[in-house]
């Protein structure tokens, strides 16, 4: 979250091409098994030390901008860790999660991805742009927008875990009466 | 130059029969009952703000609305607080667009009108073209007409004929106190306010907070079913748990369960408090009752979760639509991790992700759904469940029923009615 990416583009090398592509594969893969409703296979992405964090976004004078996103510890639309998400996930599939049920829509379009070396090694920033489209019963319709940002770190076996997400959800009052998906 | 538009009134007896428990669905829908409910709900009633909290020095300021009217409340350089119509005298433009912040004035963008904290009009440019009789003084922000503060909790009211806050809250505030009481050393808010819109009628969400214990088995059962410990529901005792549920005479309502440990709290804040000494400071009655769980309005909307921290207005948005607005209460005494377990218990289950909140935004917007409908919008409701069965049981002050009850919305609904049927005190300026 504190590093950003490099004001030239990265190079274009083979290592670059290869990351870029594997992150931007993953995301598609993450996008598909939000939309498919299949949170337990989803959560497998995400590293057991996960901060999973959508601060609250308000209107600001421009001279106090600083504190338009949030800050940690303020109130949040999720502040999650991988056993709350667990548990979020659980009520899903109780069978009685009558505000998904029947299900809704979803679609999770992820864009405009960028991704760099993090602090850490073995450690990767990624950011995206994501659009949630949801259609619910028969005509409702929610739109989430806003970008991400991921600490990715490579696992022993030559994957990647999300290991950090940062969401800005791009709204003030949510529109919308609940969001029943995960960004 | 004063007078209001006048619109008809409509008498709204002939929707109650609250004696029987019945009630008629064309109030949440009809637009002109809404408009109504704007002149003689809203704007005589004492309305809930903020929290005091969020204003630490001169010139602090937060925005929200009293019904559909936008209001500053800020603090002046004599730290007192005090809120205002957000708009400009001269073309009605919101003069603050944030949401909250600090600041020396508010300037209006349109023209650079410019009022100081304490409302004075303090800058009008080209002010020498306005005629010799224009007087600035009378040009500031249009004021609240009382404004008051009950144990960190800010309300005002357009109304100067209304009775101070303290008596317009009731027999409420022993129930209330059960949330505000806790610390000796009072109440403050997390920073952050969550919003989101739901596509229902306000009084959905008041009258739910006020009486509704009974949609939590079924509403909430999945959320439920992973809290309990077991992971498979709750036991059938604390499904079937006993409870009462105040109805006070001017429209507020609690409802909670009587049980010496029944509580759905974070085992964090659980652990921090001493149920003994709340024993001795707010009585058994307080802590095996209203503080266990629970749910409460003050009339019209605001209301509250005392074990979830969760307080919230619901902002009229038309008959069709509201908006919730919801701060996280934390006791001033509590350790930091305290007041971080009492934060995130609140945004997980009653923030707009919230594992409770997500299927009361579903009832809310599907019972309106079905409002629009001729047949459908103007049926009778059954709001009889513990018709009779109010009392006064000795333990808990004034009238309660048992928890499974829509006691409390009939009470809240007749207060509506009575409120729709009363003249209000800007009806009576006749010129």
């Amino acid at each position: 979250m504190t590093t950003h990416p490099p004001d030239t583009a990265p190079s274009v090398v083979d290592d670059d091409i290869r990351l870029h592509f594997e992150v931007q594969r993953m995301y598609a893969v993450e996008a598909q098994l939000l939309d498919q409703h299949r949170y337990a296979d989803w959560l497998e992405l995400f590293a057991d030390d996960l901060h999973y964090w959508a601060p609250v976004r308000t209107n600001r004078l421009r001279r106090q901008q600083a504190l338009a996103d949030g800050s940690p510890g303020e109130v949040a639309i999720f502040d999650e860790t991988k056993a709350s998400l667990a548990w979020r996930i659980r009520r899903f599939d109780s069978g009685m999660a009558w505000a998904e049920d029947p299900p809704s829509r979803t679609r999770h379009l992820i864009t405009n991805v960028l991704v760099w070396a993090g602090e850490q090694p073995g450690e990767y920033v990624a950011e995206s742009a994501f659009l949630c489209y949801r259609n619910r019963l028969e005509r409702e319709v929610d739109v989430y927008a806003g970008g991400r940002t991921d600490v990715l770190r490579r696992t022993e076996d030559g994957g990647l875990l999300i290991a950090r997400r940062t969401i800005l959800l791009d709204q003030n009052v949510l529109l919308a009466k609940n969001i029943s998906t995960f960004l | 130059m004063q007078q209001r538009h006048r619109e008809p009134y409509v008498d709204v007896g002939p929707y109650f029969d609250l004696d029987h428990g019945l009630i008629n669905r064309t109030i949440f829908s009809d637009a002109g009952l809404y408009r109504q409910e704007l002149r003689r709900v809203f704007a005589p009633s004492w309305l809930f703000l903020a929290h005091e909290s969020q204003f630490k020095k001169p010139g602090d300021f937060f925005t929200t609305y009293m019904g559909e009217d936008p209001v500053i409340v800020t603090m002046g350089r004599d730290r007192k607080l005090r809120a205002f119509l957000n708009a400009c005298r001269h073309r009605g433009m919101r003069v603050c667009r944030a949401d909250a912040g600090a600041t020396k004035a508010f300037t209006c963008s349109y023209h650079g009108w410019s009022y100081d904290t304490s409302g004075k009009l303090i800058n009008v440019p080209n002010g020498g073209d306005y005629p010799a009789h224009f007087e600035q003084e009378r040009w500031g922000l249009i004021e609240v007409a009382q404004l008051d503060t009950y144990k960190g909790l800010v309300f005002a009211t357009w109304n100067p004929e209304a009775p101070p806050l303290v008596e317009a809250l009731g027999g409420l505030v022993w129930y209330l106190d059960a949330m505000l009481e806790r610390d000796p050393e009072g109440t403050e808010v997390v920073g952050g306010v969550h919003k989101w819109v739901l596509e229902g009628n306000w009084k959905l969400a008041a009258e739910q907070f006020a009486s509704d214990w009974y949609h939590v088995n079924i509403s909430h059962a999945s959320a439920l079913m992973v809290m309990s410990p077991t992971g498979k529901g709750p036991k059938t005792e604390i499904v079937q748990t006993p409870g009462r549920q105040y109805t006070d005479p001017l429209g507020h309502g609690h409802g909670f369960p009587t049980h010496p440990k029944s509580r759905f709290d974070d085992r964090v804040v659980h652990d921090w408090y001493d149920y003994e000494a709340l024993r001795d400071r707010l009585g058994d009655a307080r802590v095996e009752g209203p503080m266990t769980t629970g749910h409460g309005t003050v009339f019209p909307n605001f209301s509250y979760l005392p074990v979830n921290g969760s307080i919230r207005v619901w902002h009229p948005k038309g008959p069709d639509r509201m908006e919730v607005w919801a701060w996280t209460l934390v006791d001033k005494s509590m350790p930091e991790e305290v007041k971080d377990a009492q934060r995130i218990y609140n945004l997980r289950t009653f923030g707009p992700t919230g594992i409770f909140e997500q299927d009361d935004g579903e009832n809310w917007s599907e019972c309106q759904a079905t409002a629009h409908g001729f047949v459908a919008g103007s049926m009778t409701l059954n709001y009889q469940m513990g018709l009779g069965l109010q009392e006064e049981d000795g333990v808990h002050p004034g009238t309660t029923g048992r928890l499974y009850s829509d006691g409390a919305a009939r009470g809240f609904y007749a207060r509506w009615r009575d409120l729709m049927n009363t003249p209000a005190w800007h009806e009576k300026d006749t010129r």
